[in-house]
């Protein structure tokens, strides 16, 4: 048996059965019933990408909210806090359903990819050309490196309490240095009006927000024990404190609401479909 | 009229029970098409006349444009919504136990079908129109609750989501015997959480109207949005509903195959 290529054997492997074909025999199906099967994962597969493209979109957008849109809210203080702690919650709850169900470590990762999928087409369809707001003010950050991170501790560990512990903080503590590398072009100390700023406050003056004065930004305000180099990783080790205990409560939360239970039907209304009103309802 | 169970059909069906079994996607890309017609439609509407006509509602063409698109799309949108239910009903099974198991199977297909159309709604509007509302917000100053990008997101989104989130539900009750003699609790999450959005705006829209509120995004105004998003979750449960019968009716259906 060729188990090395999933071509068509060749050569002196030709005739034998290749991986593909003795994957089918051993699961039992027949060639129609594994199309059928495909077919149903593809469908799953499709609803699973886009409903979590807009279920964590929307969580982030109304969470995380103006820290992850503008990139002079990506301040030192509040946004490696708060958006790791934002950011963390679905991918905890689908990690809990693919490992519990399915043991598949690739519940972070599913999520955080859904989540720039839908970031990726929104912020130039809506920011960009729409009003015309310059992409560089409005680039996402990235968390699929520390979702990454997050689903191999799973693997590792292969247990709830551990992943959060690990996971959980590793996720919100890499946060910053896997954006870090986009954002810090955008950290560069420019002169304006005789005043100190950042590149990124500069283009936020540049294209005013109507809605948002610069200073209602909830950003770092700083002392001189924050001027140093140091104000980073504090929110860093903070942020993951807290999203040691937000993953672990969203792994359960995620069990809780992929729970399979059905509640009895109403007899007048099974009646309707000529079910028997004393049948007993399947789990 | 039959009422025998589906297993003992199964067990006096004839041997070439896999034969019969086909599947179709007509509606499934019928559905999947308009709605992508219709949202890019959206879309190039807002394009062409948010900036043009959309920024001040006291003037006529705002009236024109704009308001004109809300009286008709709300009772249009809102009156397929119920005619798809009432559709739905009224074409139920009325012997539900006397189904085969192939017949079974393609319903549980079919629903997984109008649930990857319900999601496809909620991607729209959860993600993209969600995030345009967000930008118009921040570049216009809001004077009424109708705005362009409120007239997309809330008035047509909302029903278009609306229309295969109960559907799903509906058909599930009426044509699957294991969600018509149980309400699926997970399905009912997954349902009425996203419809609550629609009460929720109403709530929004007056702390919006008293209290401005535009400056963050993240105000705690707009999190019962988020709340009401966390029921995304429980689409899971339902999912994971089909396919533990999916598992337990391939192997029925399908027996006579070889592999």
């Amino acid at each position: 048996m060729n188990t090395e290529t999933l071509q068509h054997p060749q050569g002196a492997a030709a005739g034998k059965p290749h991986a593909a074909e003795t994957a089918l025999s051993v699961s039992g199906l027949s060639p129609r019933a594994a199309h059928f099967s495909r077919v149903f994962e593809l469908l799953v597969v499709a609803a699973i990408i886009m409903l979590f493209a807009g279920a964590i979109h929307l969580h982030v957008l109304l969470l995380a909210g103006d820290w992850d849109m503008f990139v002079d809210w990506k301040d030192r203080q509040y946004w490696p806090l708060l958006t790791p702690v934002v950011m963390i919650m679905f991918p905890a709850a689908l990690q809990g359903i693919f490992w519990t169900y399915f043991r598949l470590p690739i519940g972070a990762t599913v999520g955080a990819t859904c989540l720039m999928l839908a970031v990726s087409i929104s912020r130039p369809a809506s920011f960009m050309w729409w009003t015309d707001y310059p992409l560089n003010l409005v680039l996402p950050a990235q968390m699929i490196a520390s979702a990454i991170v997050l689903d191999v501790i799973l693997l590792v560990f292969r247990n709830a309490l551990f992943t959060a512990i690990f996971g959980g903080f590793a996720f919100a503590f890499l946060f910053y240095p896997a954006n870090y590398a986009i954002f810090a072009p955008f950290y560069v100390p420019v002169s304006h009006q005789g005043m100190m700023a950042s590149m990124a406050d500069l283009i936020g003056y540049v294209y005013p927000r109507s809605a948002t004065p610069e200073y209602i930004r909830i950003i770092e305000r700083g002392t001189l024990r924050t001027f140093g180099d140091s104000a980073s990783w504090v929110s860093a080790l903070f942020g993951g404190f807290i999203c040691i205990f937000m993953h672990y409560a969203w792994w359960y939360l995620g069990l809780a609401m992929s729970s399979m239970k059905f509640l009895p039907n109403n007899p007048k209304v099974m009646a309707l479909m000529g079910t028997k009103p004393d049948a007993k309802p399947s789990n | 009229m039959s009422t025998l169970t589906s297993r003992e059909l199964n067990l006096s069906s004839s041997t070439d029970t896999t034969s019969r079994f086909t599947l179709s996607y007509v509606w499934f890309a019928v559905a999947m098409t308009v709605l992508t017609g219709v949202y890019v439609s959206y879309r190039v509407y807002q394009q062409m006349y948010g900036l043009s006509a959309g920024l001040d509602s006291t003037e006529p063409i705002f009236q024109d444009i704009w308001m004109r698109l809300f009286w008709i799309q709300l009772p249009v949108l809102f009156g397929i919504v119920a005619l798809i239910q009432v559709y739905l009903f009224v074409t139920r099974d009325r012997n539900i136990d006397a189904i085969t198991p192939e017949v079974e199977l393609k319903r549980y297909f079919a629903l997984t079908m109008w649930l990857g159309v319900y999601t496809f709604a909620f991607y729209w509007i959860g993600s993209f129109f969600g995030e345009g509302d967000g930008n118009w917000h921040q570049t216009v100053l809001r004077d009424t609750p109708i705005t362009p990008s409120h007239v997309v997101l809330f008035y047509a989104c909302i029903p278009l989501y609306l229309m295969f989130g109960i559907g799903s539900f509906v058909y599930a009750m009426t044509r699957i015997p294991a969600f018509c003699k149980g309400i699926s609790l997970m399905h009912v999450f997954a349902v009425v959480g996203p419809f609550l959005i629609l009460p929720n705006l109403g709530y929004n829209e007056w702390g919006h109207a008293y209290w401005l509120t535009e400056e963050i995004f993240s105000h705690p105004l707009h999190w019962g949005f988020v709340v009401l998003g966390w029921n995304a979750l429980s689409l899971a449960g339902v999912l994971m509903q089909i396919i533990s019968r999916f598992r337990e009716l391939m192997p029925i259906v399908f027996k006579n195959e070889n592999a």
